[in-house]
């Protein structure tokens, strides 16, 4: 019997999530076309891409956000080592 | 005078100041890379007061909150303060969370009451955690002290300690790296809840998520930090493709802040090996207060003190953090040279 109502229990919570999505709202894009007319190099690029295909434009943000941040940190890296705020392995104390 | 700082931002189409991005993204790259944490709860009323539009703050935020973490969990990893396992299952509850969250947040926008709710639950959650903190970092010694009379009258009795009650729910999950036996479900609300959050507020969720790791699911403060971090990447990736998708990501914006947090970050992490756990709680403690000071004032229409208050907070515990950190190395260095 204890083994059903932990199983069934399971399952209740389990649920939970999908119930608080479909409660919720359809999100909404912002409708807006970005004007090009002065725009030009990589401002024009990025709200090209804006206005014609959101899926590319999210998934270039996405993808650029983790490049420039991983190059960041390797250029960083290099520079902490040279004051000599190398890491490694730490013990842990409350 | 720092007009020829000014940049164009083609998706807002406006002028921005790009020092104040690079200097809020320096900012709270340092706070992040320490605290395990987003930092967006400093980032967002930060750009609300500068004049940024919000209809992009929460999206931008969230980007540059994804390309920073990556960043600080690779380095908290080295330190072997991540644990790997907790973090993933952090993914599915924090997906999910932040949907809803995101859903909820642009439903209350349509209303025209997104702005009060958002801010008067951030000022709840700044205040409750940080005095909650605060309390437990004061308490601390007398809290021992009882622990230790407690064991030792067992002790004298032949008696073992009476175990704490838990809720221990099945399925049980070892996590070796932080030492610890938890329910799963307890694991997965924690990160459900802060994943809501982080759609919600348009934070990474990682300053309600770091004291939930420590409070609730027993990790020790450095592995929350690194552990939070690695979540706090998982819910930034989703949040920053899932607003991008909504048009609500200014790129440029988001590179700029990146370069500071970047930096930021890796400073930030490196001070977390010299300054204990319940230091790391007691600054952060202090931090969150100060940042809910700054959401209240701005509520109160105060927004230029608000300003003040949210930048100067995040500068000072800064300069703390990078104080320590430099003693720390000052004194690691002297310990060697006397070997």
């Amino acid at each position: 019997m204890k083994r059903f109502w932990v199983v069934f229990f399971n399952c209740f919570l389990l649920s939970l999530p999908t119930l608080g999505w479909a409660a919720a709202e359809k999100a909404e894009a912002l409708e807006k076309k970005v004007n090009l007319a002065n725009l030009s190099g990589i401002n024009y690029m990025f709200a090209k891409w804006y206005n014609e295909n959101m899926w590319l434009y999210a998934l270039i943000v996405t993808v650029l956000m983790g490049v420039v941040g991983m190059l960041i940190a390797l250029v960083t890296d290099i520079f902490l080592k040279m004051a000599g705020m190398e890491v490694s392995k730490i013990e842990h104390h409350e | 005078m720092f007009d020829i700082f000014n940049v164009y931002l083609p998706i807002a189409e406006m002028q921005f100041n790009a020092l104040i991005l690079v200097a809020i993204g320096f900012s709270v790259g340092v706070l992040g890379g320490f605290f395990g944490v987003g930092g967006a709860w400093v980032v967002t009323p930060a750009l609300n007061i500068f004049g940024f539009p919000m209809a992009y703050a929460i999206g931008t935020d969230l980007a540059h909150i994804f390309g920073k973490s990556i960043v600080a969990t690779a380095k908290h990893r080295k330190m072997g303060n991540v644990d790997m396992k907790l973090g993933l299952l952090s993914i599915v509850g924090s997906v999910v969370g932040v949907e809803i969250g995101a859903q909820n947040v642009m439903w209350l926008t349509r209303l025209g009451i997104a702005g009060p709710i958002v801010r008067y639950t951030y000022m709840f959650l700044l205040f409750g955690l940080g005095i909650y903190m605060l309390y437990d970092f004061l308490t601390k010694d007398k809290r021992a002290a009882a622990q230790a009379a407690k064991a030792a009258e067992a002790a004298r009795a032949g008696m073992a300690l009476p175990v704490r009650k838990t809720w221990d729910l099945p399925p049980m999950i070892h996590f070796p790296a932080s030492g610890i036996t938890i329910s799963f479900w307890t694991v997965t609300f924690v990160f459900l809840f802060t994943g809501y959050l982080s759609g919600f507020l348009g934070v990474g969720g990682g300053f309600i998520r770091m004291p939930a790791l420590i409070y609730l699911i027993g990790c020790p403060t450095a592995i929350a930090v690194g552990t939070d971090l690695f979540s706090v990447l998982f819910s930034g990736a989703y949040g920053c493709f899932t607003y991008g998708v909504k048009g609500r990501v200014e790129i440029i914006a988001a590179i700029l802040m990146l370069i500071g947090a970047s930096i930021g970050a890796q400073i930030g992490v490196t001070a977390v090996k010299y300054i204990r756990g319940y230091g790391i709680r007691l600054l952060f403690a202090i931090m969150i207060i100060l940042a809910g000071a700054s959401v209240a004032l701005k509520q109160f229409n105060l927004t230029t003190a608000a300003a003040w208050m949210v930048m100067s907070a995040a500068l000072g515990m800064c300069v703390v953090i990078m104080v320590q950190l430099w003693q720390g190395v000052q004194k690691e260095r002297a310990e060697k040279a006397g070997h």
